[in-house]
């Protein structure tokens, strides 16, 4: 392990409960120039963990390397150990592909595939990754729409495309495609962003029943959001030479009553970002 | 009081300006009326310009070839006229049957490999493929009678396969070729990234994404462009006159000599016979016809596909 630059990254283990995934001074950079760095936290099994910060803070490019999505960006580089229980994810025998199936992905705006429908939708990730039987593709199907709060609207209409739906119902078939691999880590990136505040509270009401049977990882924008719905928080801020890095990572409680960095309680305040 | 005024003074500043700026749009109002009026009309000119000769083309066409066109001219082979028998033209059925061939052994050379090569291209950066893109637009650009050449040089002369249908449907596959590739690469290239990255995220090796999201999300534009292909390869003549060889016979076998309806075209133009010049236009009408029913699907297809995504 490298020593961490001093004067940065207080972190601690917030809990005592076991662990999903293990961050060590990860820092990603993009032909050569570090985008986020310091990263060292480790993220609660079924807990909902929040990435905040302000633009440019590096939160997406950190989550983006959790199931390494930079892997085809030509340039980008990931540095330090992600554990996924205990296995590195870019050194340890597990291969990219069974990584992903392990850690989902919710992206920033709702992305189902077009020209499929709401089933073949559902069960994409199963299907990509060679299932065929046909049972089990149905339940799949009707477990993860259920789990994602979708079945009882799409019940009737399984073999309509997609993009007839609205677009909060499209994000919540989007969580259901990833819910449907079974992941044990789910990882969303601003995925309320593009939303009405209906469809928002919807997804942070799912994201809440979730927890109980996947940890997630969720980038935002927003600090209500953060503070309506996370239980840990890691705080993350540009540093002067323009790559981010990591303030504090801690409880929300914590993050937001009682930080120990004056900088977090600067944002959580509002008083910049 | 004081306080009053400061808030009021600027408050008339920008009444003044609002008032200034109002004057002058009125005052240009007029002229921006007119120079809109006049552009308009140019529009309307330039395009009564170019519909005219399409216009009159068209007419020629059907007036032309509408009387030559019977059942016998489908169904029945040419025949040479004679001084006793000056209008014993026959039919095309011939060149139609070659056509057909041509354009159906040409496809299945050329659609495959065309929208493996443009899938390559959009997906992949590498030497090899800015090579071929390279390659695919400089032959696009290419003078037809080049494919013509080289399909005779290499099939009809050293693979010693004869002017045959084979022979001309590898020209005209040349010549689609390029243009399917560049069409496929447009087409996946507009692809959102945000929907690889699904794939990806879900675990898909990369080529499971091509094929399974990729491909059916850039379908649209792929066949729109293979059916502009096939429909300028329909209607050329320079690539296969110089290997099929005009076959007088309805063979759709691919090594047997056959015509095309563009070859008749030609053919019969060049000839003493009033009444096979006259059959040039009817000819013509059918290869117009059967190019506009070809691009008329593509666009059926395509704004079909669109109201599905919509």
């Amino acid at each position: 392990m490298t020593e961490t630059h001093s004067g940065t990254a207080v972190t601690a283990s917030p809990n005592r409960q076991a662990i999903a995934m293990q961050l060590k001074d990860v820092a990603v950079s993009f032909n050569g120039r570090t985008a986020v760095r310091d990263c060292t936290f480790d993220v609660a099994k079924n807990r909902v963990t929040s990435l905040i910060g302000p633009s440019g803070s590096g939160k997406t490019t950190l989550l983006r390397a959790l199931n390494r999505l930079h892997d085809l960006t030509s340039g980008a580089k990931v540095s330090g150990h992600i554990l996924l229980e205990g296995t590195d994810v870019y050194r340890g025998d597990l291969t990219v592909t069974e990584l992903r199936t392990r850690v989902g992905m919710v992206f920033q705006r709702p992305n189902p595939f077009p020209t499929m429908s709401i089933y073949d939708n559902a069960v994409s990730g199963l299907r990509f990754n060679g299932i065929k039987k046909k049972a089990l593709l149905d339940e799949a199907a009707e477990t993860s729409l259920r789990a994602a709060a979708l079945w009882d609207s799409v019940e009737g209409r399984l073999k309509v495309a997609a993009s007839n739906l609205s677009g909060g119902e499209q994000q919540r078939l989007c969580i259901a495609r990833a819910l449907a691999m079974d992941p044990e880590v789910l990882l969303m990136d601003e995925p309320t962003s593009a939303l009405d505040p209906i469809a928002t509270l919807r997804i942070e009401e799912l994201m809440t029943t979730l927890k109980s049977r996947v940890t997630i990882i969720i980038v935002t924008h927003n600090m209500q959001q953060a503070a309506r719905i996370s239980d840990d928080c890691a705080f993350l801020l540009m540093g002067e030479d323009r790559a981010g890095e990591l303030i504090e990572f801690d409880t929300t409680e914590k993050i937001f009553n009682n930080p120990r960095d004056p900088r977090t309680l600067d944002y959580t305040l509002g008083r910049f970002g | 009081m004081s306080d009053m005024t400061e808030i009021q003074e600027p408050k008339e500043v920008g009444n003044e300006m609002r008032g200034e700026i109002r004057r002058i749009s009125s005052h240009s109002r007029a002229r921006r009326l007119a120079v809109s009026r006049m552009m308009i009309a140019l529009c309307a000119i330039a395009l009564l310009v170019s519909a005219v000769p399409l216009v009159m083309l068209l007419y020629q066409l059907f007036k032309q070839g509408l009387p030559v066109i019977d059942k016998a001219f489908f169904t029945t082979l040419p025949s040479t006229p004679s001084l006793i028998a000056p209008n014993a033209t026959g039919g095309v059925s011939n060149a139609i049957v070659g056509t057909l061939a041509l354009t159906i052994y040409a496809s299945v050379m050329a659609i495959p490999v065309g929208i493996l090569v443009g899938i390559y291209l959009a997906e992949t950066e590498s030497k090899l493929a800015s090579s071929l893109r390279v390659i695919a637009q400089t032959m696009a650009g290419a003078p037809s009678i080049l494919m013509g050449l080289f399909a005779f040089s290499f099939v009809v002369r050293d693979l010693n396969v004869g002017f045959s249908a084979i022979a001309g449907s590898f020209a005209l596959a040349v010549l689609m070729l390029p243009v399917i590739v560049i069409s496929t690469e447009i087409a996946v290239r507009n692809v959102p990234n945000t929907l690889r990255e699904a794939g990806l995220a879900l675990g898909a090796k990369p080529h499971v994404i091509s094929l399974r999201v990729v491909l059916p999300a850039s379908a649209s534009g792929i066949v729109t462009g293979t059916i502009l292909a096939v429909s300028r390869a329909v209607g050329e003549t320079a690539p296969v006159m110089l290997v099929i060889a005009g076959g007088f016979t309805n063979s759709w076998k691919p090594f047997d000599p056959v015509s095309a309806l563009p070859l008749s075209i030609y053919e019969n133009a060049k000839s003493e016979w009033p009444s096979l010049r006259a059959q040039v236009w009817g000819i013509a009408l059918v290869l117009v016809v059967f190019i506009f029913v070809l691009s008329l699907s593509a666009r059926i297809w395509a704004s079909r596909k669109q109201q599905v995504k919509n």
